[in-house]
């Protein structure tokens, strides 16, 4: 099994766009491991599996426009101003 | 009102029928049992007041009159859906989702939104942002997960039915652990337009009820496709209860998977239990098979991967810009994101987007996402093949009657594999019910689960329904 590293977590923390306390390392590094120690056992089966892949199909549809009060969509941003979301300041 | 104690809602609806009870009173009556019990079971996050239920009431249709409750992962036009997350806790929904537009459509009274695992990731309701739900056989314990919540309100009869969603076993389990019928349809029957996405490919809008009669009424109004889930099948409306007779379908053999039963993970008072359910349905005329499903014990594993990979890109979406929560004291766009989703989502969540994003990390797919889509492959194959020679399957829901709280708080890995009995299913698209067959020496409810080929629902409901025809099980209720 492969050993996960405190780094390897804050690497994934911060693909995952998540802030982690130093607290909280410990305690996350032992749940991935666990989990993914458990979830390594389906390379046992999975090797040599001839079994030809069922694709689901998928409904098509019109692609209509349908209006929608955006009011009622801007009203549940955090922040929102002339009609468009406020977020801080890239540049 | 005491007619109303317990009431199914084939028997609210003879009662309506005759106007022995009018809607109004039937909804005072589920409205003050909630006020008088719910306090001890906390099983909802929000009871909506009467004038706004009755705002959307429409007195006709299969569901005239009857009240049910919604998870909180299923949207309410302009009702809170929160999935029992901070991150989503003022985010009112501005649409109905389908089952819920459906459900109005056929006059049924939506009283409140059901307590949950954080975006249904839990066995045990715990992980919930806001309180944890009690079992109502025994308030020490909890009332499985995720759709902890729907299934408390049912078994503690504050209402008739419920509904819940189902990713990894998440109706079933908790029907399980309370003594309800639990239905986990097929994969594409039920829309999940306005369903919170947790893990898209395996999630499953499913019903609570106590008896099968119900959850066939119930997927009666829900089922059917819709042209805003391109996921969902062709199936046209129609009445699952029509073939409900009592009687067994002739000729009907069921596999019991025989691997389950002898799995360590199981224990042994339920095994018990469901040895003496399946003797039950070979005496009222089933040819009972033992089969084995060998990639069975590989269906926890292969959900946990594909799940938190799905979850992962799912979840991407809260980060503060156009609804929910967003954290303040924050200095940059990247510090908004991450500050935001770290005191958003709990810890539950946070772990399973970062094993979800491990598992699909370029160094790692391989290993782990790819060979897990194989085996999902295998799973369904298996699943297939073993249709080809019985009707049905039949194996435990649960592994163990329903826990005390905190009891996994040392072994997180444990409680997953909550998973076991029921991952599978989701990952070969196949349908589910779990039915009462009776209780652990403690008095815990335990349940069986019957699993059949793709859209086979009407065959297990009119199974489930004969075998409740001869067994008592599900009339019994908890003391509350």
């Amino acid at each position: 099994m492969d050993k996960i590293t405190k780094d390897e977590v804050l690497k994934i923390a911060l693909c995952t766009k998540l802030t982690i306390e130093h607290d909280e390392i410990d305690g996350i590094v032992k749940q991935l491991q666990d989990v993914l120690a458990y979830a390594e056992r389906v390379q046992d089966i999975a090797k040599d599996l001839d079994i030809p892949t069922n694709k689901n199909v998928n409904r098509q549809r019109q692609d209509k426009v349908i209006s929608f009060d955006f009011q009622k969509i801007l009203d549940q941003a955090p922040d929102e101003q002339d009609n468009y979301f406020v977020v801080p300041k890239i540049l | 009102m005491n007619t109303l104690k317990f009431a199914t809602i084939q028997d609210i609806k003879k009662l309506l029928d005759t106007k022995e009870v009018s809607v109004e009173q039937v909804l005072d009556f589920y409205l003050d049992r909630f006020a008088q019990i719910d306090p001890n079971i906390q099983s909802a996050l929000e009871i909506f007041d009467k004038d706004s239920i009755l705002k959307t009431y429409k007195n006709s249709g299969i569901l005239a009159g009857i009240p049910g409750i919604i998870k909180d992962n299923i949207c309410q036009e302009n009702r809170i859906a929160s999935c029992a997350s901070k991150i989503l806790a003022n985010y009112r929904s501005p649409y109905d989702a389908t089952v819920i537009d459906r459900l109005k459509q056929e006059g049924a009274l939506l009283i409140g939104r059901a307590n949950m695992d954080e975006f249904a990731m839990g066995s045990s309701t715990e992980t919930s942002a806001y309180f944890k739900t009690c079992n109502p056989w025994d308030t020490s314990r909890v009332p499985g997960g995720s759709s902890g919540g729907s299934a408390a309100a049912v078994a503690a009869g504050l209402v008739p039915w419920a509904l819940g969603s189902d990713t990894g076993g998440s109706v079933r389990q908790p029907a399980g652990f309370c003594n309800l019928v639990g239905l986990k349809p097929t994969y594409g029957s039920v829309s999940r337009y306005g369903l919170i996405a947790y893990a898209s490919s395996l999630d499953q809008i499913g019903v609570f009820s106590k008896t099968v009669y119900d959850s066939a009424l119930v997927f009666s109004v829900i089922a059917g496709r819709d042209e805003k889930d391109s996921s969902t099948l062709d199936l046209q409306s129609y009445d699952y209860t029509k073939k409900l007779t009592g009687k067994l379908p002739e000729g009907l053999c069921i596999g019991v998977v025989e691997n389950a039963l002898q799995a360590p993970e199981l224990d042994s008072q339920v095994k018990t239990v469901v040895e003496q359910a399946i003797v039950a349905l070979e005496k009222a005329g089933a040819k009972i098979k033992r089969i084995q499903l060998p990639a069975l014990d590989y269906a926890a594993a292969t959900y946990f991967i594909l799940s938190r990979a799905e979850a992962a890109s799912n979840l991407a979406r809260f980060d503060g810009v156009r609804y929910g929560y967003r954290a303040s004291d924050i200095s940059s766009l990247e510090d908004m994101y991450t500050k935001t989703r770290h005191d958003g989502f709990g810890r539950e969540v946070q772990v399973r987007m970062m094993v979800g994003n491990y598992v699909l990390s370029s160094g790692h797919a391989g290993k782990y996402y790819n060979n897990a889509k194989n085996v999902q492959r295998l799973i369904r194959h298996q699943f297939n093949e073993a249709f080809a020679d019985v009707d049905m399957l039949l194996m435990p829901t649960q592994a163990c009657p329903a826990f005390k709280f905190g009891a996994y708080d040392d072994n997180k890995l444990q409680m997953d594999l909550q998973d076991y009995f029921t991952a599978g299913v989701n990952l070969a698209g196949v349908p589910g019910v779990s039915i009462p067959c009776g209780f652990s020496d403690d008095g815990l409810p335990i349940g069986f689960q019957l699993i059949g080929p793709h859209l086979s629902e009407e065959r297990l409901l009119q199974v489930g329904h004969a075998y409740q025809q001869i067994t008592d099980w599900h009339t019994k209720n908890p003391t509350v």
